[in-house]
């Protein structure tokens, strides 16, 4: 039997896991007109989570302690996930709240099942704190289905509209697939060194020889790939984040590929690295190739959404350059930091397309021509969020790709190549991201009606925004933090 | 192993019988096929449009659900066998289980998945 | 020598109605092959003394999730009767891929010099589940009903017609 002590780390999940029990029970005694009681709910029991989170950061758990028979891991690192996956679903929540009534007077009609949406945001955050925490390959792969689980749902929830339909369907298919792969790697995984459990994987893999190794690490890659939407998994992005509601694009975008990284860093990092494999070189090759295709794909783009979703191709490549890097004692921040400022940005930029849509219908790039005189406060955050997903101070980004790149720097002098495409890349993406830029403030509106500006939502923008000005301004409680998370192996 | 070998003997004669009973019917059978032969089975009455119609959602409905709760039955049968080694720990771990499942069922119930309409 | 002659009538059971699945026109056809190719595995399992899993497998996937996809191709128009290509112009590329893949598994199945571990099988194997379940993979125990419980809510969520 576990020890009761064991429990008292696990409150954070017990408190969302009983967070979404009880919005099933809310939902069912709120009238139809009354859906957002759910979303508040939701939201105040999120930042109610966040407490047992910050005591949990403050006693100090050695790296590597788990519990529950060395399945969950208790650590920093876990802990850090943790706090991104509540604040991300705490702001999807809040944009989404407003998303579907704007979307609705627009049409005229209410989103079908909208407290269950807020529900299942709910234990979607849930799963990613779980997969986060897994140490043990039954329950990575039990917490990446749930999450995939939820997800097809969400994807999908636009009934009436054809291309959520298929958003979802797509997202199912790749989905399974890799899911499917990736089961066949950690198999081989289990019948080469006879556990499940990573620390004690870790102290076996040195005597497994290694192309068995490099075929089970390669089967397990297209499953994190998928997640982290990384090149040559990334395929469905812009299809299911076209087709997806803005909301859960922004989610797909920001959670799952922040967890997508947590669980292939401490696979890798836990798991392969004691064997003296040669992965470096595999994943910085990989991350060369996402930053290249998403960017050039990202330059011809007019859909907003679709725009993103290249961009968070190439993201996904910058990001794995602190994987690459990850190791040395400056590597490890790199891309904890990068993955938590990340959050903000990319959040904000999704929830001004998801207003944008809920007012005009739209998804065009041309349809923000004139958008500082329609709205002059979200061309601005716009403008900042722009700026920040390109990489330039003073924001959020800059910093971002600047411990990325110090990061690869310390590790080895093998990586500086790669920050040298990353360098490259920051200066293809400012073409697209400056072209909204300047289609908002150079171009004519083509309606100069005014943008009414949904209260929650801005709300929601707002807290993105002052993060991406604040983190990029005085970065170092971030620096702090992180430091203290990434911590991996005891 | 060799306690599987009377099942083993079973499959085998099942196999053989069945391909005996057909192999005769082919071989002793008469053959004349005729238009009204061919006909699906109507009880006697003349078969109107085609078979092959859509079958309503609803039962995707009820099948998924019938999965959800047949794979629980399937967690709790283990659990049977070990009960008396595992106490009284075991029973809250099950009942904690089950209570997580009972409010899916009673979500399902309200929002009218199990009515037929 | 007996042991090896049951492999290899069950993989031949399992893998020519797979062989079906995947290429006859009839849907109604290739799904119902997946049952015989199910019954196959499950033989699998038994010869690798598995006996819960192999139960399981007969019930949960031979049994349900096959009345399942039977159901989703009578839902959907001309499913059912109708002749489909389940191949598109992309496969000579996938047939490339999936034999490399076979290639590289069996070349990696056939070199490893698996571990392979003495011991001996619990008497009863389902007791020892149900011990394992509650015990060290308790916490996977209890996160599988919370999957159960969202699935039940996604499916409500994208089956159940507006009120």
């Amino acid at each position: 039997m576990p020890p009761a002590s064991d429990l008292a780390l696990l409150v954070p999940e017990l408190w969302l896991a009983a967070l979404g029990l009880v919005l099933l029970g809310v939902d069912l005694f709120v009238g139809e007109q009354n859906k957002r009681t759910v979303g508040w709910v939701a939201v105040g029991g999120l930042l109610l989570a966040l407490v047992p989170t910050w005591g949990l950061a403050g006693a100090v758990h050695r790296p590597g302690t788990t519990v529950f028979f060395g399945s969950y891991a208790v650590d920093g690192f876990a802990v850090f996930f943790k706090f991104l996956a509540i604040i991300a679903t705490t702001l999807v929540i809040l944009a989404s709240m407003d998303y579907f009534r704007a979307s609705g007077d627009r049409q005229g009609s209410t989103q079908r099942f909208e407290g269950e949406f807020y529900t299942l945001l709910v234990f979607t955050g849930l799963g990613l704190v779980l997969m986060a925490a897994s140490a043990d390959l039954i329950l990575v792969a039990l917490s990446i289905e749930f999450v995939s689980l939820t997800s097809y749902v969400l994807a999908a929830y636009l009934k009436g509209n054809p291309k959520s339909n298929e958003a979802g369907l797509k997202y199912f298919l790749f989905g399974a697939a890799a899911s499917a792969v990736m089961f066949y790697g950690f198999s081989l995984l289990y019948g080469l060194t006879g556990s499940t459990s990573l620390y004690v994987i870790a102290e076996k893999v040195a005597t497994v020889p290694a192309p068995a190794l490099t075929v089970s690490l390669a089967l397990m890659l297209a499953g994190f790939g998928f997640k982290i939407s990384m090149v040559p998994f990334h395929q469905w992005t812009p299809d299911v984040y076209e087709g997806a509601p803005t909301p859960v694009a922004a989610f797909l975008s920001v959670g799952s590929k922040a967890a997508g990284f947590a669980v292939l860093l401490r696979v890798v990092a836990v798991a392969i690295a004691p064997s003296g494999l040669d992965y470096v070189t595999l994943i910085a090759g990989l991350s060369a190739v996402s930053m290249f295709v998403g960017n050039l794909l990202a330059l011809p783009q007019r859909n907003i959404k679709r725009m993103l979703a290249y961009s968070s191709i190439s993201h996904a490549g910058f990001i794995l350059i602190g994987v690459a890097a990850f190791g040395g004692a400056f590597g490890n921040t790199g891309l904890l930091i990068y993955l938590f400022a990340y959050m903000f940005f990319t959040l904000g930029a999704f929830f001004i397309a998801a207003l944008i849509e809920a007012r005009l219908g739209s998804d065009d790039i041309p349809d923000y021509a004139g958008l500082s005189q329609r709205a002059p406060g979200l061309a601005f955050l716009m403008a900042l969020f722009m700026l920040s997903l390109t990489g330039i101070p003073p924001t959020a980004g800059f910093f971002a790709k600047f411990y990325i790149f110090a990061a690869a720097i310390e590790r080895s002098p093998a990586l500086l190549w790669l920050v040298a495409v990353g360098v490259v890349n920051s200066v293809i993406s400012l073409y697209y991201y400056v072209n909204v830029i300047r289609t908002m403030y150079l171009l004519p509106p083509q309606d100069p009606a005014r943008i009414q500006e949904p209260a929650v939502l801005r709300t929601a923008l707002w807290v993105t925004g002052a993060a991406t000005l604040l983190l990029g301004l005085y970065p170092q409680p971030l620096i702090t933090f992180a430091r203290a998370a990434a911590l991996l192996l005891p | 192993m060799t306690a599987y070998l009377p099942i083993f003997i079973h499959l085998l004669l099942a196999v053989l019988l069945t391909a005996a009973l057909l192999g005769a019917h082919a071989l002793l059978g008469g053959r004349r096929p005729t238009v009204a032969k061919d006909e699906p089975y109507e009880s006697g009455v003349w078969p109107i449009g085609s078979a092959r119609e859509r079958i309503p959602i609803r039962y995707y409905l009820i099948a998924m659900l019938f999965i959800l709760f047949d794979i629980e039955a399937v967690f709790l049968y283990p659990w049977a066998v070990a009960f008396r080694d595992l106490g009284v720990v075991g029973l809250v771990e099950m009942l904690v289980f089950l209570g997580v499942l009972f409010v899916g069922f009673v979500y399902a119930w309200q929002r009218r998945a199990l009515e037929w309409e | 020598m007996g042991e090896l002659a049951a492999f290899i009538i069950l993989a031949i059971v399992t893998l020519l109605p797979a062989v079906v699945v995947v290429t006859s026109r009839n849907l109604v056809r290739a799904a119902m092959s997946l049952i015989p190719s199910f019954l196959g595995v499950t033989g699998l399992f038994v010869l690798l003394q598995a006996e819960f899993v192999a139960g399981i497998q007969i019930l949960i996937y031979a049994g349900a999730i096959a009345v399942l996809i039977l159901f989703v191709i009578m839902l959907t128009q001309g499913g059912t009767g109708t002749a489909l290509r389940q191949v598109n112009e992309q496969q000579l590329v996938g047939g490339l891929v999936a034999g490399a893949l076979t290639i590289a598994l069996l070349g990696l199945l056939l070199r490893t010099p698996w571990p392979l571990v003495a011991g001996t099988l619990p008497r009863s194997n389902v007791a020892a589940v149900g011990g394992a379940f509650l015990t060290n993979f308790i916490l996977a125990f209890e996160i599988s009903s919370l999957v159960l419980l969202v699935s039940l809510v996604g499916a409500l969520v994208i089956a159940r017609r507006e009120q």
